[in-house]
């Protein structure tokens, strides 16, 4: 454990958005023809699935695997919570978070969700808005806006999120980098478990200090209130405290830096699209909504069969594990016109790309809140900005997990 | 000139997503128990009644004219 730990001593290793590179195979710049080729042959699928690479060998021992690509389908399987379970997470997730509301299924779910659900309603978000979001913007900003040329995935959406999280944990920033470093790993466990691991434990061992600290002396942060919350006399543990507090992490922290870039990346690819936005702010919800439709951070929710089940006609055995295709149903043929393009004036607003059903993203609000503040900041500190036509061509990129590695942008002076 | 919407809340269902505060916030409210209460039914206009309710992800929201119900999706 030691030398994990000072391999990856924060003072000395960057900070780099290649971390986060998906590690999955696949067509990882353009998955979607394969996808719509998949919902075309059926929206579900049992069995192995091949996304151009073959297909993985069937497991005899468990249930077929059910694979879904359909927006409808998607969507019954979200709602129907008893029949679809999220245990299967525990599996997944469970050991490098603790058990969370990730993998809770009903009664417990709704109890424990309560509890931390206050902290994210839109209106108590509206306290961060200002002194905290846009002076994280306005810093990281500071620090490139005089060479008129960035990469704003570096410099921006890589880090706005972890420190926006970070302040309203009330961490001290002398604590930042360590808490960074911890987030990259415990997000980046897919790549490497042990450090992944690690990063988990070493954050637990943190915020037994935070919170012996926060019940003496509580504070307007999200630690205090996670530690006052109550709902029909119920309260969190510490433990469970720990494990919401790592969860925030990969749901908080990761899936915000993947959708702002990606929806620069949107705007930077479609002039009338950025400077429409830019004209009128107003516009930021739908923009935002339509590239969680159009690039959801995250591809793919999991659910395993409680019971036998059967949907679109195809038989699902109890204890079968279940992949949502989010990135496929977000881009469903028989829903969305035109569902490969980036359209923030579409009709069609409803999606998937927060989840669905009473496991919805509890963050929702912080993600539009944030990414709006981050993308106003960029607009006035800037000016329009354009891509920047000597350095590389980004590209989104990712499977399971996706969004640009690099932005390159001229301003100002630069452009 | 039709019947207003009505709206309707399946409090059982609601679990306080505020999805429907961020689609229509002059038409729905959070209560301080987490549940979505209607605050002004005429202030939001039908089309963006009609994104709040199919938002909502637990189907808890239906909208309602002259005593029945008024189908969600429309053809878009």
């Amino acid at each position: 454990m030691t030398e994990v730990k000072s391999a990856t001593d924060p003072a000395v290793v960057p900070f780099d958005p290649f971390e986060l590179k998906d590690v999955v195979g696949g067509n990882i710049r353009d998955p979607y023809p394969r996808l719509h080729e998949l919902c075309r042959e059926s929206p579900v699928h049992t069995g192995p699935i091949d996304m151009g690479e073959g297909a993985d060998e069937p497991d005899p021992s468990r249930p077929p695997p059910v694979t879904v690509f359909g927006f409808e389908e998607v969507v019954q399987v979200l709602r129907d919570n008893e029949t679809y379970s999220s245990g299967v997470y525990t599996d997944v997730m469970g050991m490098v978070m603790g058990r969370t509301i990730l993998e809770m299924d009903e009664p417990e779910h709704r109890m424990n969700r309560a509890l931390v659900a206050p902290s994210f309603r839109s209106k108590v978000l509206e306290r961060w808005e200002e002194d905290l979001v846009a002076l994280v913007v306005n810093e990281l900003v500071d620090s490139f806006v005089d060479s008129g040329r960035a990469d704003l995935v570096r410099e921006i959406t890589f880090n706005f999120p972890v420190q926006v999280i970070a302040r309203i944990l009330g961490l001290p920033r002398s604590d930042y980098p360590k808490f960074q470093r911890w987030a990259l790993e415990i997000t980046s466990v897919a790549a490497n478990f042990e450090r992944g691991m690690a990063a988990s434990a070493a954050l637990g061992d943190y915020f037994v200090d935070v919170m012996a600290e926060r019940r003496s002396t509580p504070g307007d942060d999200l630690i205090s209130d996670l530690v006052r919350a109550e709902v029909d006399g119920e309260r969190l543990s510490d433990e469970e405290i720990y494990s919401f507090l790592r969860l925030l992490l990969p749901a908080g922290v990761e899936t915000t830096y993947r959708a702002s870039g990606s929806l620069l990346f949107a705007l930077l690819h479609d002039r009338t699209q950025f400077d429409a936005l830019f004209g009128d702010r107003a516009l930021f919800a739908q923009a935002f909504e339509e590239v969680v439709r159009w690039e959801p951070p995250v591809t793919v929710i999991l659910r395993r069969a409680a019971r036998d089940a059967e949907l679109a006609g195809v038989k699902i055995e109890q204890g079968a594990d279940i992949a949502l295709m989010i990135g496929a149903a977000n881009r469903d043929e028989r829903k969305y016109k035109d569902p490969d393009r980036f359209d923030m004036f579409r009709d069609q607003r409803q999606h998937v790309g927060f989840g669905f059903g009473v496991h919805v993203c509890l963050g929702m609000h912080l993600a539009r809140m944030e990414s709006r503040v981050a993308l106003n900041t960029l607009f006035d500190r800037l000016g329009p900005f354009t891509l920047d036509p000597q350095a590389e061509a980004p590209h989104i990129e990712g499977m399971a997990f996706r969004s640009p590695l690099s932005l390159p942008v001229v301003f100002g002076a630069g452009g | 000139m039709s019947d207003p919407l009505e709206i309707r809340i399946d409090a059982e269902r609601c679990m306080g997503s505020g999805n429907c505060v961020f689609w229509a916030p002059d038409t729905f409210d959070l209560s301080e128990d987490g549940h979505s209460v209607v605050t002004d039914p005429l202030a939001t206009d039908e089309e963006r009644l009609r994104i709040a309710a199919q938002g909502c992800p637990v189907g808890a929201i239906t909208l309602w004219r002259a005593g029945a119900e008024v189908p969600l999706e429309e053809g878009s």
